[in-house]
């Protein structure tokens, strides 16, 4: 057991630092130049732009502890803005699962975002239970391609997307996991209708895609014929371990000390209220608890083993202290989280109403918190139930 | 023991309901929510005609001589209804506080208007320094022959941009945290400089500025006794809002995940989700009784009747909590949306629970 960092460690931070440092946006420069700029600049450190990437695929190669260096600096840096769904999500079905022209067609688009990505998995009907998704695709019978129809929901950034990566049925005469295809489908055609969602916080990131008779080559199917369920679990991994947050959280947590600090009781502050204090106290525990998992199970996917039972408990642990957080900073806001919109009091309170709302998805998506128990009780516990 | 409400108070309860249902379908509140004055007057006078607004006072000023129970029939109904016209302003704050007020003249002034809905009021006593300290008050009343000066800031106050008088706390002596030295005072609300905006539950609040507002020395209404009893009586009538809004979100999780199904069973035959819905039910429930126990207490003007109403409302802001997560998080997506009732509920719930009082602020005043 060994905590500490090594020289070479440090130095690696210091380059981090600088690096983050010479590249935060100028005042008024322009945001998608720098955003560009950004990445081209990060890509040209050696991997910097695709920091999860294996190395033979222009990843970084980076050691569990210079990842953890890395999302503890970025998450108080402003990094341009980016989305999971190409980066983190398809690319990883790419080189695990795409065939060489597949990877050289999309690859270096994801990695350059010259393209937006959305997920097409959930539909109406099927939720938790995934593998009950009924969106049809239908091979035609020269075998050139697919006719795809059906509806997709709760489809991420689908009104800003350029294609998505969708689950479809091919085969509904075996078990349902089975007869699930990958299809990679552009969204700017006829037969895509994208219809916004809008959620609690008023936000509209969410959509409903209606799919009519769309007709995708074959080429755009990613590894075999009804074996779309098997390529999407392995991302679903992914997608989990990377919903935690923890890095975030801790930075968060120490925002809402400051902000409870700015809330005045007569001559003293939010901070010194006893209730407050000890709910404050609460949540840093678990995190120095849930950091340590974190690198544990960072530790046991560098030295090959299987992610162990620490990432399954990894995103329960990570989205349960997330709203913690939010819950308090509603309630450091008192009588001015109420107010809609505008900014009124406590600066802090109008977004932590937003962030309170929203962030009851977390306990939603990517696995209800109840499904992922569900898992853990069966693969982890080795439990059965009747 | 008798927990019946009599057979006047069960017509009123029906009355209500029959109200709600017939006008109140979430689409219909939706517009409402969205029109500049975020209510309907028709339902307003409504309300007057059906002589809900007279409901709580005295006979002999023109009411019903109805008590906290009558009142929180009315609220639990309007929680189930998401009710958005400003009956917690007007006849909760305002009412109660005007028809306890020593200033006959002012009070028998304003109670006939109050009555018909014509007269509209509001309380404005929270300031960004006092949290939820009603003595924490730094707005000042200074006194200038037979007029007083206001001079300073009031926060989140419900409904004043539709009000036509509010009742301001200021101080006309003593330290920043000093009961004494507190005054309620009528304001014409044309005297005020406001910053109108929607709240995150669908209502509407104000931050008004005094800005050397010159106010006649008979309009004062009463000291900080009158304020310390609106708020006991605030925490009744929104507890029982609060348990229309729990009942309504529990019971509609019980028949969601009925009807939804997925992997080949409906939601509710998970042992977890049915667990935790008894503990919602368990919560609702308990929220019910110690309501009931606060709301009589407070009608027997019991010496516990105050420290009951801190429990009540730390109560319902826990319950408020975990009913309301619980309920979006067991309809999955369908719970985050705009679309559905769900959401709108648990966004009111979380409103009350920073009214009058979170949900530590009373655990403390309990406990102290
Ligand atoms: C903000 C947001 C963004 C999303 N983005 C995307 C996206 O980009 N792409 C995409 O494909 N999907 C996306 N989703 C969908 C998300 O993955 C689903 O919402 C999630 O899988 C849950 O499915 P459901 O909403 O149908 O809930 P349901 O499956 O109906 O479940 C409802 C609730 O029931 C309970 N429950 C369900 N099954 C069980 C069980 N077996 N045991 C015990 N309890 C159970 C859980 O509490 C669950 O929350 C998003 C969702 C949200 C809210």
């Amino acid at each position: 057991m060994e905590i500490d960092l090594s020289p070479e460690d440090f130095e690696f931070r210091q380059e981090v630092r600088d690096f983050l440092k010479e590249n935060t946006a100028k005042p008024g420069a322009d945001y998608s130049q720098w955003r560009m700029d950004y990445f081209k600049k990060a890509a040209a450190k050696g991997g910097w732009d695709v920091p999860k990437w294996p190395v033979e695929f222009g990843g970084p190669g980076w050691s569990p502890t210079q990842h953890y260096i890395w999302d503890q600096e970025t998450v108080t840096a402003s990094l341009p803005w980016d989305m999971p769904f190409g980066i983190g999500m398809l690319a990883p079905i790419l080189m695990n699962y795409g065939s060489k022209e597949q990877i050289d067609r999309f690859l270096p688009d994801i990695r350059e975002r010259n393209v937006n990505w959305c997920q097409g998995y959930s539909e109406p009907g099927a939720g938790s239970d995934l593998a009950s998704l009924k969106t049809k695709a239908v091979l035609s019978d020269d075998g050139t391609h697919y006719t795809v129809t059906g509806t997709k929901v709760w489809t991420t950034m689908a009104h800003m997307a350029d294609w998505m990566f969708c689950l479809t049925r091919t085969d509904d005469t075996g078990i349902k996991q089975e007869g699930i295809t990958f299809l990679l489908i552009p969204m700017k055609q006829d037969g895509i209708e994208v219809t916004p969602i809008i959620t609690l916080g008023g936000a509209h990131s969410v959509n409903m895609v209606h799919i009519t008779e769309v007709k995708v080559p074959v080429e755009n199917r990613i590894g075999e014929e009804g074996k779309g369920w098997t390529y999407a679990k392995g991302l679903l991994q992914h997608e989990r371990t990377g919903l935690a947050g923890i890095s975030r959280s801790i930075v968060a947590l120490e925002n809402l000390k400051r902000q409870a600090q700015s809330v005045t009781r007569g001559n003293r502050t939010l901070m010194d209220d006893p209730a407050f204090r000890s709910k404050v106290a609460e949540l840093e525990i678990d995190l120095l608890a849930v950091e340590f998992t974190e690198l544990r199970s960072l530790a046991a996917a560098a030295s090959g083993d299987d992610p162990g039972p620490e990432s399954s408990i990894l995103k329960l642990k990570g989205t349960e202290i997330q709203q913690r957080i939010q819950k308090l900073t509603v309630e450091a806001g008192g009588i001015y989280s109420a107010a809609w919109g505008v900014p009124v009091g406590h600066k802090f309170a109008r977004s932590g109403m937003q962030g309170y709302l929203g962030g009851r998805a977390n306990t939603i998506y990517g696995g209800a918190s109840e499904v992922q128990k569900d898992v853990i009780a069966k693969n982890v516990l080795g439990l059965k139930r009747s | 023991m008798n927990f019946d409400i009599s057979e006047e108070q069960q017509l009123l309860q029906q009355s209500v309901e029959r109200f709600v249902n017939e006008n109140y379908d979430l689409a219909t509140r939706r517009k409402l929510v969205d029109s500049p004055q975020g209510y309907s007057d028709d339902n307003w006078s409504q309300m007057a005609e059906l002589g809900w607004l007279a409901l709580s006072f005295d006979e002999s000023d023109g009411g019903f001589g109805g008590n906290q129970i009558d009142t929180m029939i009315v609220m639990e109904q309007f929680g189930r209804g998401l009710v958005v016209e400003p009956y917690f302003a007007n006849i909760v704050l305002g009412g109660g506080i005007m028809k306890r007020s020593s200033n006959l003249e002012l009070k028998t002034s304003l109670l006939p208007g109050i009555i018909t809905g014509d007269v509209r009021l509001t309380l404005a006593h929270a300031e960004e320094q006092s949290r939820f300290d009603l003595d924490d008050v730094v707005t000042t009343a200074r006194e200038d022959g037979d007029h007083y000066v206001l001079n300073g800031k009031k926060s989140m106050v419900p409904n004043a941009a539709t009000a036509t008088h509010v009742i301001v706390s200021a101080r006309t002596g003593g330290g920043q945290q000093d009961k004494d030295g507190i005054a309620l005072l009528l304001i014409d609300s044309g005297d005020l400089d406001g910053n109108h905006f929607p709240t995150v539950d669908g209502g509407r609040a104000s931050e008004l500025s005094l800005d050397n507002v010159r106010v006649p020395a008979e309009r004062i209404i009463g000291d900080f006794n009158l304020l310390a009893t609106a708020a006991h009586d605030a925490v009744l009538a929104l507890s029982a809002e609060a348990l229309g809004c729990m009942e309504v979100l529990y019971k509609s999780t019980v028949d969601y995940t009925q009807e939804r199904e997925q992997f080949d069973h409906p939601l509710s035959d998970f042992q977890v989700v049915q667990h935790r819905m008894v503990d919602m039910f368990m919560e609702y429930e308990q929220c019910k009784s110690l309501l009931y126990r606060a709301t009589l207490e407070a009608v027997q003007d019991a010496p516990t009747a105050v420290r009951t109403s801190h429990a009540l409302k730390h109560l319902i802001g826990k319950s408020a909590s975990f009913i309301g997560e619980n309920a979006v998080q067991l309809h999955g997506g369908m719970g985050m949306t705009e679309e559905l009732a769900i959401g709108h509920y648990f966004k009111r719930l979380l409103v009350i629970e920073s009214q009058f009082g979170n949900t530590d602020y009373h655990l403390t005043q309990f406990a102290a």
